[in-house]
């Protein structure tokens, strides 16, 4: 593969939608203001217009004319940039993991994205926009044997057993998500919340061109209808954006799938726009369970998956879902399967009793004030504020509830709850360091707020736990650095 | 069970410094806001508020706050892990292995240059920690101690 090659030239119609994707804001403005064009010709306009599109097209086909992949010397080389010229080489056991999508244009043309990820993500990583699929397979292969020659020293193959790798061959572990479990994920998840906000802020963004003033008062009658018609409407509208908001949840996770090869989880989803990540099983940090207030009433958990890896500009190599609806009771299970190494019953230590008046106790703080100011200023109807005090109290009770922490073998769980509930699975040899907070109220009642941080994505994640014993994050402290090591050596 | 080190001495004139620095700035304001109050008759009781405000801030940040941290300030290094406990009113105690040190730096600023000290940063993959204010001779032995232990037993991320 070491002659220089070309994406598949659909490229170019990718990077047209992509520059015309980032122009469409631009053009509006110019388009749609209006009383902005008197004086100026009336074939000024489409003139520039055509003019920025053939721009577009030149410069998408130079752009694609330039682009050149090849491998040689054990690196992967890309040049690229039309006034520009760049050339990325990337060593080839620097890469840390392919990702492997197919939007509608590529799935029309049979051609696969491939996005190839290195350690340290900060820098833009190589994407290859479309090439196809028997191509972006052998890039595959070559990166994973001349990863395996680096890294298969002779100690390591005998650690790993050939036997236990032809057998993981025979039979990969694989989970899948099926489909009514899908539509019961998407209609718990909550996405209705950024669906609307996300609506509201489109139609805001119109406010002054849509004359809704104008709209309303011709529709007075309408408005007469009364409350019931209104609310019905209302409820309809709310109904509709739901069932879009989980139907595109749907669409998006649809087919669910994790394997597991002998080193790399692979996990694939879509539906229009199909994903495939490749994740080595050396690179995982540490694992995520979020149970939200609908789920966790009915035994259902998220679990995410925390890796060191992924790219800032691809926000969704950062926050992977290892299984995006699992019943809990399962959960032991199937993390047996996929990744034996975090298996553990989510069984939890509680905090102590005396932790519970520390837990109303911070709510009150700043809930007491609130409704005050609230009941001062919007008197009489800020009384309702008061309403606030009991969901103060029933979250500081869920709140403490949940918190707990447990050891098992090298495990380390640490559970809260901040909305949903969190339970982080962190390996010893992963925690990068662990802190106790005291504070004067804590240290009166012996308690300590623990928080331990695992390398995540770019940056860190960081389980904490407030209001735990001290002799608690006694042992917690002598598991992650044991005092007899300090003594024999 | 404390950790054993404390930091320099010196820290603490350091401290008082950069508080006395940022107290100026409030002091400045509080001299423009008494011109202002004098030619344009503002309320008196403006200028008592901010006056008394800064004079607590004062108090706190050349005085109190900088004792009570250099007695709470605290390290040991030993040859598995680093200690590090700090705080005012939160005390926090910090353990890193380390087998997780990823690198060590000593810092210089003008005012730590001066009193012939330096702070020296532990970062981790995923965390970062400073230990402030140790005589400069002090901190290279620590930084060198610290990056030959750190070496001795190399694991993946």
């Amino acid at each position: 593969m070491s002659e220089p090659k070309r994406l598949h030239p659909i490229a170019v119609l990718l990077n047209i939608l992509k520059s015309i994707k980032e122009l469409v804001l631009p053009f509006m403005l110019v388009i749609f203001i209006p009383g902005r064009n008197e004086g100026i010709p009336g074939w000024v306009q489409p003139l520039a217009v055509s003019i920025i599109v053939l721009f577009l097209i030149v410069r998408a086909f130079l752009q694609w004319l330039r682009f050149t992949y090849r491998i040689e010397d054990g690196e992967f080389r890309i040049e690229s940039g039309v006034f520009v010229r760049k050339k990325r080489y990337i060593k080839l056991d620097r890469i840390h993991s392919i990702d492997i999508s197919e939007g509608i244009i590529q799935q029309m043309f049979r051609l696969v994205k491939v996005n190839i990820e290195t350690a340290g993500g900060t820098q833009a990583d190589a994407v290859l926009s479309a090439i196809n699929k028997s191509d972006a397979e052998r890039i595959n292969a070559f990166i994973s044997v001349e990863k395996n020659n680096k890294v298969c020293d002779p100690s390591g193959m005998e650690q790993e057993g050939w036997a236990g790798k032809e057998e993981t061959m025979i039979a990969p572990s694989v989970y899948k998500q099926t489909l009514p479990q899908l539509v019961f994920m998407a209609a718990t998840s909550g996405a209705v919340g950024v669906f609307l906000s996300g609506a509201i802020a489109f139609i805001s963004q119109f406010d002054e061109i849509i004359p809704f003033g104008r709209i309303f008062k011709n529709y007075e009658d309408f408005i007469g209808m009364g409350t019931v018609i209104l609310t019905s409407f209302a409820i309809t509208g709310l109904l509709a954006v739901y069932v879009l908001a989980t139907l595109s949840m749907v669409i998006k996770y649809a087919s669910f799938t994790v394997m597991k090869t002998e080193e790399e989880l692979i996990i694939s989803r879509g539906l229009l726009e199909k994903r495939q990540l490749t994740i080595p099983v050396h690179k995982i940090q540490g694992i995520r369970i979020i149970e939200n207030l609908v789920r966790k009433p009915l035994g259902f958990a998220t679990v995410y998956l925390e890796y060191a890896g992924g790219s800032v500009e691809d926000k969704e190599s950062l926050t992977i879902m290892l299984f995006p609806f699992i019943k809990k009771k399962h959960l032991h299970g199937t993390l047996g399967e996929i990744l034996p190494d975090y298996q553990t019953m989510t069984e939890m230590t509680p905090i102590p009793k005396r932790a519970l008046s520390r837990y109303f106790f911070r709510k009150a703080a700043f809930i007491i004030p609130i409704i005050g100011v609230l009941s001062w200023v919007f008197r009489p109807w800020g009384f309702l504020s008061l309403l606030l005090l009991p969901l103060g109290i029933l979250w500081a009770y869920m709140q403490y509830r949940d918190a707990g922490w447990n050891i098992d073998g090298d495990l380390l769980l640490l559970s809260s709850r901040l909305f949903s509930k969190q339970t982080l699975i962190m390996q010893r040899s992963r925690i990068q360091s662990i802190s106790f907070k005291r504070s004067w109220f804590q240290s009166r009642k012996e308690l300590a707020t623990i928080s331990a941080s695992i390398k995540s994505g770019v940056h860190s994640r960081v389980g904490v736990v407030t209001d735990v014993a001290e002799n608690d994050c006694q042992a917690i402290e002598s598991w992650y650095v044991p005092k007899k090591a300090v003594d024999t050596q | 069970m404390e950790p054993e080190n404390r930091i320099s001495n010196k820290a603490l004139t350091v401290w008082r410094i950069s508080g006395i620095i940022g107290c100026s700035i409030t002091w400045i304001i509080v001299i423009a806001v008494l011109v202002l109050t004098i030619l344009f008759d503002w309320p008196y009781w403006i200028i008592g508020a901010l006056s008394i405000i800064s004079i607590i801030q004062s108090y706190l940040s050349i005085f109190l706050m900088p004792l009570v941290k250099w007695k709470r300030w605290r390290y040991e290094v030993r040859n598995t892990d680093i200690d590090i406990q700090s705080g005012i009113l939160v005390i926090k105690r910090t353990l890193i292995p380390m087998v997780r040190v990823q690198h060590v730096e000593t810092k210089q600023g003008p005012l730590l240059r001066k009193y012939d000290l330096a702070s020296v940063e532990i970062s981790t993959a995923a965390t970062m920690h400073v230990i402030p204010a140790l005589d400069l001779a002090e901190a290279d032995e620590l930084r060198r101690y610290i990056s030959r232990m750190a070496s001795v037993e190399e694991e993946d991320v």
